[in-house]
């Protein structure tokens, strides 16, 4: 059989569905990486049990394989008494290891916001909180923009996994494709493409949101552009 | 009857389990190192058609699920080919071709991280083009490249557990099966789990001693 990609042109629709659910639960999934990350970040510049907390959580989730995590929550979790369908454990696994990530990114950005802004900032009377929110917060999002972009890719990319607990998101879609049409190949290969593309087109949204967050910066002294 | 408790043969399933995903780690991680490694060597040099022709590929490799891939490997090239391939062998070539691609670009960096000055200067010197790599390049860049390495070898450990998906019996599948007869999920994910956690751990340790070793002989100012 040569490859021949109009075969998937009849099922173009239920992949499109899954696309979509894809859409549906990466979205849910980065509103709650980034929030999780913002909260765990903030909490691990801070000393005592809560940095200790937060990193050990940082550390767990970032060591422990997705499919292992998707498994517990979903496989594990019933045994408990907790019970949570498909589409809502994929938005739950996927917050929880991209808050992971996205914590470290968050951290490392409020680090680097230099202490002479905050100290300005407390003597011009402003609390810890309004410092925080108004000030640190702003400038270290600032510069977490694209490491935090390409934790939302590898997220989207992570998300091909939920198919393995039944949901029928385009990784899901496309099995069933591969096995109605026999044409393995063609969908697979279609399907590697159109993911590649679609974080190609998230890292250039993400260099353009970089560079408008940053437009009133002075170009670097000198560095690599 | 059916016997649902843990039994100690349960942890020599669980035991080879995690061997398999070891095993296949490390010798997917090599190839993926040596290939990957090579490809970025030869980037360096500015080759006309093949540099845009690697960074192509390797992107598209380094930018979709592995699980696609794997899909496509496993069941895609059969259908193409008229030819089966074994679980093992599918896994070992996706894994391999995909830790390839992470390691061209981490290698790259590494490389245009050295000064083009040192370059000229050792040319000038007379050294071959191997020379150039073997001692002025090949150092320097292993200990740029040390760190994002590392952090690659754990992502690329965890990564192995999806091959339970096309049958090889790795240590998450071990957990299926052990799933499958004691209906205890919450305990069985828990110790994959905690064995994952264990060999991430471990192998971060001995990555950062082997990086301050690369280090030690690199210029503070260096970053």
């Amino acid at each position: 059989m040569p490859f021949d990609l109009t075969v998937l042109l009849p099922h173009l629709d239920a992949l499109l569905a899954g696309a979509l659910l894809t859409a549906e639960v990466c979205a849910l999934g980065i509103l709650g990486a980034f929030a999780l990350g913002t909260g765990l970040g903030t909490a691990a510049t801070a000393g005592g049990w809560p940095g200790r907390l937060a990193r050990l959580y940082v550390d767990v989730f970032r060591n422990v394989p997705f499919v292992v995590q998707v498994f517990f929550l979903y496989y594990g979790l019933p045994e408990v008494g907790v019970y949570i369908d498909a589409f809502w454990t994929g938005a739950l696994a996927l917050t929880l290891v991209g808050g992971a990530y996205a914590s470290d990114v968050v951290r490392s950005g409020v680090l680097a916001v230099e202490p002479g802004v905050v100290e300005a900032a407390r003597v011009s009377g402003l609390t810890r909180l309004d410092v925080f929110r108004r000030i640190v917060l702003p400038i270290a999002l600032r510069t977490a923009i694209q490491p935090l972009g390409s934790i939302f890719v590898n997220m989207v990319l992570s998300s091909s996994i939920l198919s393995m607990i039944t949901l029928d998101e385009v990784t899901g879609m496309a099995k069933g494709v591969a096995a109605q049409t026999y044409r393995p190949f063609e969908v697979y290969a279609f399907l590697l493409v159109a993911y590649a593309g679609l974080t190609y087109a998230v890292s250039l949204g993400i260099g353009a949101l970089h560079r408008h967050l940053n437009r009133h910066m002075v170009a670097g002294g000198g560095g690599r552009a | 009857m059916r016997n649902t408790g843990f039994t100690a043969h349960d942890g020599i399933v669980l035991a080879q389990g995690l061997g398999v995903s070891l095993a296949l780690f490390l010798a997917t991680f090599a190839i993926g190192l040596a290939l990957g490694a090579l490809a970025a060597v030869v980037r360096h040099f500015r080759p006309p058609v093949l540099g845009v022709a690697l960074d192509t590929g390797l992107e598209l490799l380094r930018n979709s699920p592995v699980l696609v891939q794997l899909f496509l490997v496993f069941f895609g090239i059969p259908a193409l080919i008229h030819q089966p391939l074994t679980p093992l062998v599918a896994a070992g070539l996706t894994l391999s071709a995909n830790t390839a691609a992470f390691v061209y670009f981490i290698v790259v960096a590494g490389l245009d991280a050295v000064g083009r000055e040192q370059v000229e200067a050792a040319r000038a010197f007379g050294l071959s083009r191997a020379q150039l790599v073997r001692h002025i390049l090949a150092p320097q860049a292993a200990a740029f490249a040390m760190g994002p390495l590392v952090g690659l070898a754990v992502n690329q450990l965890q990564v192995t557990s999806l091959v339970s998906v096309i049958g090889v019996v790795d240590l998450t599948k071990a957990g299926d099966i052990l799933n499958l007869r004691t209906l205890r999920p919450f305990a069985v994910w828990t110790m994959v789990g905690v064995l994952y956690f264990a060999v991430a751990k471990g192998l971060t340790l001995l990555g950062h001693r082997w990086e301050r070793r690369l280090r030690a002989h690199a210029a503070p100012s260096g970053l």
